[in-house]
């Protein structure tokens, strides 16, 4: 524009000097809005855009009461009370009130923590409830803090607790079905990535946003029966009384599908107070996580082999001696005497050993167990029965035992005549429970698991499929073997079960290995049964005792408990008697 | 003259009177106006609406989060156009009432403004509850609804219709170079304004301004390059003192000298880098009205003092060289209009306005671009606050009448001896041109 001002007056200079200073601010402009453009945007990014994580809820864990999903493990959440000791400025109110609220929750040592000037955070009560929580802010005491978290619920107590496992001070399951579950039942945290407000409130403006909702984890639906699962608890303890046992065990499992109905263990811990546990062996399930040497159980497993095989039939006989030769070694019945020709199914009545081995002879060349007879032992143990395989049974801890193959210098006829009577092999209760299902339930192996389904967000459940791996043996086989076992049970101890029903099973009583020698003085003892009626066989129940420097016995003190649960099963799956 | 003062008040305040008396004008004719004051000017106060009613509710969403205050989501706009209002209605009152008519009462004004700056010192240091103080300073008269009223924006209009007056009439004896006449008396004047705003009411900004309207205003008046020399380095020396007097204005110098490296940033730098990012981010167009991040909280007086970088964020290079424009348009009319006036004072009334108005600008631009150390300074016609507005619009409103009587370059000097009223064609103005209405 002419702005006419004079030549060389003073307001031509005026005029220069703030022109002069305007084109400077326009460089400078230029400089920091256009050059450093990138650079002002990316520090803006790293201020004003922030990621916020939406924790996802963790699963539910049902049980079964029947058919109908029943909460086992359920969420809370609680509050951690916590103080700044630099800006607290009523320690006896805040003492008084935090005592009087939090009750045992709170620390002994309130006035120490608050009197820690120099710290900024002392942890005055924790697991406080909500309510307890609005009653402490109602006091409005400064300096005090709260911190909000979510822990495990259990109504029903300790039930089931190395079954289930916890959850950890930060978050993550441990043991059981919430450390084998662990992704499925902790779902995917959401994410907001925002602009926001210097207070952190997520704004509208902004093209980069994401709103990724949390997807919370499944709530899963066990396929334990809390009603099953609490008399298997309260028969095993009432057991491990009666037999002076410090330790017990006990499997029920539906032999048509492979789920765990109950799965109980002793000595057990309180899951709500988990981390006042000092011996963490308590953690542990032993029925996935302690292999052990089966004992007589594994008679059952080699006369179905025998039989599937077609080399033996229950009533096949062999020459009892009360002992017999394999390689350099002699091997003798438990129970002397029954000298002379017998039958199979008398001998296993006994559990003689001689009558295993005898087996075992009879699938290699009949007079010793070749490489051939290993080959199908171990194909039937290992592969079929799937003895000495992780199961993938949906719990944290499993074990997987040890079953030597012919293939290994180890793997000779010592072992496995040895093999026959349980001894020589690791393998734990759930295999060995699996294994027995399909024995029980007409030859078709099940894969063990703990689910029954899925319970979504609108409360539906979903009952999920059974997986069948196998076909152990044939139908008649598992005919042969529920006759065999049930003779064998009935042989001695009919007067125990309810009349009108099948039921069967097979006792066990191992040495335990007590620094590479089988102690004289320790035995476990257990028990291998199936029961139902004469068509179907409704559970399969495997009991186990033992106890350092215990000797127990399978018949003596396991199956008395096995009667028990069996018995109690009778008349709450209510099964009709025959006649 | 000023020792008399101290003494014998009424005395002093009939040669305040006189010495700022512009009776003696010479009647040119009025004509028509410089409406590109008005243009410009409504164009600043159009853009600074549009950004209140942008980020208003998120600056009440960030004070009621950080004071518990009550603040609504118009809050800001809505004080605004009422401030804008308030603002035009004195633009248009100094621009009808007649200049002589407001420049008699000079003396008066100051020495209003200088006992409403005095009562609030006393005010703010008995602790009485209409004077409000802010981070340790008292700077406003709290009136209630009516709202507040800074006495320092009062006191540097008073000053510049004083010194106007009076300096304009030392220039007219040849005396404007005259020490012991002339610049003692508008030191002390100076320096007294200087005591109240930047020792007492801790603003340095407003004070960094008031001497920019004196300095303007001794520039036109013809002072030589001694004086001058000597009158810069004196306020050198009494800007340094003002700055090692407080902490504050130290931390932030330390703070300029630091430059552009973030790598150190720390409490004392979070304004300014706030301010840059702000700028920074807006690229070449800005992010867009509404979308201001910086505004929501992370940039402190995103209204007010930092209302330049807000704008810089949503409107871009290309909104912030417009601006700077608009305030260069401005200037330049000022100038303009200060060259064609005939009397010294009125060209010294417009000299002050043009200090006034230019020393805000650059404070205030400079500060948030990280050329100068940050100063607490408003954006004239942009920031929110109303009395520094409804004082830079009344010296606006005084140039605007002024500019009805301006008198085109080719006949200035004669019309500076002769009585060219009385002579046909001389009183035309070049902005009338044919069709331009003339009045007596």
């Amino acid at each position: 524009m002419n702005l006419e001002l004079q030549k060389g007056s003073r307001s031509k200079a005026l005029a220069s000097i703030i022109i002069g200073i305007m084109v400077i601010f326009v460089f400078r402009l230029f400089y920091l809005q256009i050059i450093q453009h990138d650079y002002y945007v990316d520090i803006a990014n790293v201020e004003q855009i922030k990621r916020l994580s939406i924790p996802a809820k963790r699963g539910l864990i049902y049980a079964l009461d029947g058919s109908l999903p029943v909460p086992l493990v359920m969420n809370q959440t609680v509050f951690t009370v916590f103080a700044d000791p630099q800006t607290t400025n009523n320690d006896s109110k805040i003492i008084d009130t935090i005592r009087r609220v939090a009750g045992g929750n709170a620390r002994p040592d309130l006035q120490e923590l608050l009197n820690m000037k120099e710290s900024r955070y002392q942890i005055l009560a924790t697991r406080i409830t909500r309510t307890q929580a609005d009653m402490i802010k109602s006091e409005n005491l400064s300096g005090i803090g709260f911190q909000e978290e979510t822990q495990r619920v259990y109504p029903e107590g300790a039930l089931a607790s190395q079954a289930l496992g916890f959850v950890d001070f930060s978050g993550v399951g441990r043991y059981g079905i919430e450390g084998g579950l662990d992704d499925r039942l902790t779902g995917v945290d959401g994410l907001l990535q925002s602009v926001t407000d210097i207070s952190s409130v997520p704004l509208t403006i902004g093209t980069n946003n994401i709103d990724q909702p949390a997807v919370d984890g499944e709530n899963i639906v066990l396929s334990i029966d809390r009603n099953i699962q609490s008399y298997a608890e309260k028969a095993l303890s009432d057991g491990l009384t009666r037999t002076g046992a410090t330790k017990g065990s006990v499997i029920v499992m539906d032999p048509q599908t492979g789920k765990v109905m109950a799965m109980a263990n002793l000595p057990s811990y309180d899951q709500a107070k988990f981390f006042e546990v000092t011996d963490a062996s308590l953690f542990n399930n032993a029925t996935i996580s302690v292999p052990y040497e089966p004992g007589s159980d594994i008679k059952t497993f080699i006369m179905a082999t025998g039989i599937d095989k077609g080399v033996v039939t229950p009533d096949s006989t062999y020459e009892n001696t009360g002992r017999i030769q394999v390689d350099d070694r002699i091997i003798s019945n438990a129970t002397q005497g029954h000298i002379g020709t017998i039958s199979l199914q008398y001998a296993f009545n006994w559990s003689f050993n001689t009558a295993v081995v005898t087996v075992a002879q009879r699938l290699g060349d009949g007079s010793s167990i070749t490489r051939e007879a290993r080959d199908t032992i171990y194909d039937y143990f290992h592969n079929k029965y799937r003895l000495g395989q992780l199961t993938d049974i949906e719990l944290d801890g499993e074990v997987a035992g040890t079953i030597i193959p012919p293939t290994e210098a180890d793997g000779n006829a010592v072992r496995y005549s040895n093999m026959t009577f349980g001894q020589g092999l690791d393998v734990t209760m759930v295999q060995v429970t699996a294994a027995f299902c399909s024995i029980a339930n007409g030859g078709e192996y099940y894969k063990p698991t703990m689910l029954a389904g899925v319970v979504d967000k609108d409360g539906n459940y979903t009952p999920n499929q059974t997986t069948k791996l196998s076909t152990p043996v044939n139908i008649s086989t598992s005919r042969l073997m529920r006759e065999m076992t049930h003779t064998a049970r009935s042989a001695f101890y009919t007067i125990v079960d309810k009349p009108g029903y099948y039921i069967g099973g097979k006792t066990g009583t191992s040495q335990v290995l007590r620094d590479g020698v089988y102690s004289d003085t320790e035995t476990i003892g257990t028990y291998l049964g199936y029961g139902g009626s004469e068509d179907l066989s409704r559970y399969v129940i495997m009991v186990q005792v033992s106890g350092d420097g215990k000797s127990l016995s399978g018949p003596r003190d396991a199956l008395p408990i096995f009667t028990d649960i069996s018995n109690w099963m009778l008349n709450y799956l209510e099964i009709q008697p025959k006649g | 003259m000023f020792k008399v003062s101290i003494f014998e008040p009424k005395k002093t305040l009939a040669m305040f009177s006189e010495s700022s008396n512009f009776s003696e004008i010479t009647s040119i004719r009025r004509h028509r106006p410089d409406y590109q004051i008005v243009l410009f000017m409504g164009l600043l106060m159009l853009l600074g609406l549009v950004i209140m009613y942008a980020i208003g509710p998120q600056r009440a969403n960030v004070l009621n989060n950080a004071y518990g205050s009550d603040y609504s989501d118009t809050y800001f706009f809505v004080k605004q156009v009422t401030s804008l209002i308030v603002a035009l209605a004195s633009f248009f009152a100094m621009a009808f009432i007649p200049y002589n008519f407001i420049t008699k009462y000079a003396g008066k004004i100051l020495l209003v403004a200088i006992g409403a700056c005095l009562l609030l010192a006393i005010s703010g240091w008995a602790n009485l509850s209409f004077a409000q103080q802010t981070l340790g300073a008292t700077r406003w008269f709290n009136l209630g609804p009516l709202g507040s009223l800074q006495p320092s924006e009062m006191l540097k209009f008073a000053v510049l219709l004083f010194t106007a007056g009076f300096l304009g009439a030392k220039a007219k004896q040849g005396k404007q170079n005259d020490f012991k006449e002339t610049l003692v008396p508008i030191a002390i004047l100076t320096v007294i304004s200087l005591m109240f705003i930047v020792v007492i009411q801790k603003d340095l900004g407003t004070g960094v301004s008031l001497i920019g309207i004196v300095l303007s205003m001794l520039v036109i008046s013809g002072l030589n390059k001694r004086n001058m020399l000597i009158i810069l380095f004196a306020t050198l020396i009494l800007g340094t003192l003002f700055i090692i007097s407080s902490p504050h204005r130290i931390d932030r110098v330390v703070t300029y000298l630091k430059g552009d490296d973030t790598s150190q940033s720390d409490a004392g730098s979070y304004h300014i880098e706030q301010a840059k990012l702000a700028i920074g981010s807006g690229g070449l167009f800005g992010v867009g009205v509404g979308n201001s991040v910086q505004s929501t909280g992370y940039l402190p007086e995103a209204t007010n003092d930092s209302v330049f970088a807000i704008m810089g964020e949503t409107f871009g290079f290309v909104g912030l060289v417009a601006i700077l424009a608009l305030f260069l348009a401005l200037l330049m009319r000022l100038l303009k209009q200060m060259d064609h006036q005939v009397d010294i004072r009125l060209k010294l009334l417009i000299a002050g306005t043009f200090g006034w108005l230019g020393a805000h600008v650059i404070l205030n631009v400079a500060s948030m671009i990280g050329l100068i150390p940050l100063t607490g300074i408003t954006l004239p016609l942009l920031s929110f606050g109303g009395t520094s507005m409804v004082f830079v619009t009344a010296a606006l409103g005084l140039v605007f009448q002024l500019s009805h009587y301006s008198v085109h370059p080719s006949n200035l000097k004669e019309a500076q001896y002769e009585n060219f009223g009385s002579r046909r064609g001389i009183g035309r103005s070049r902005h009338s041109g044919s069709r331009g209405y003339t009045r007596n």
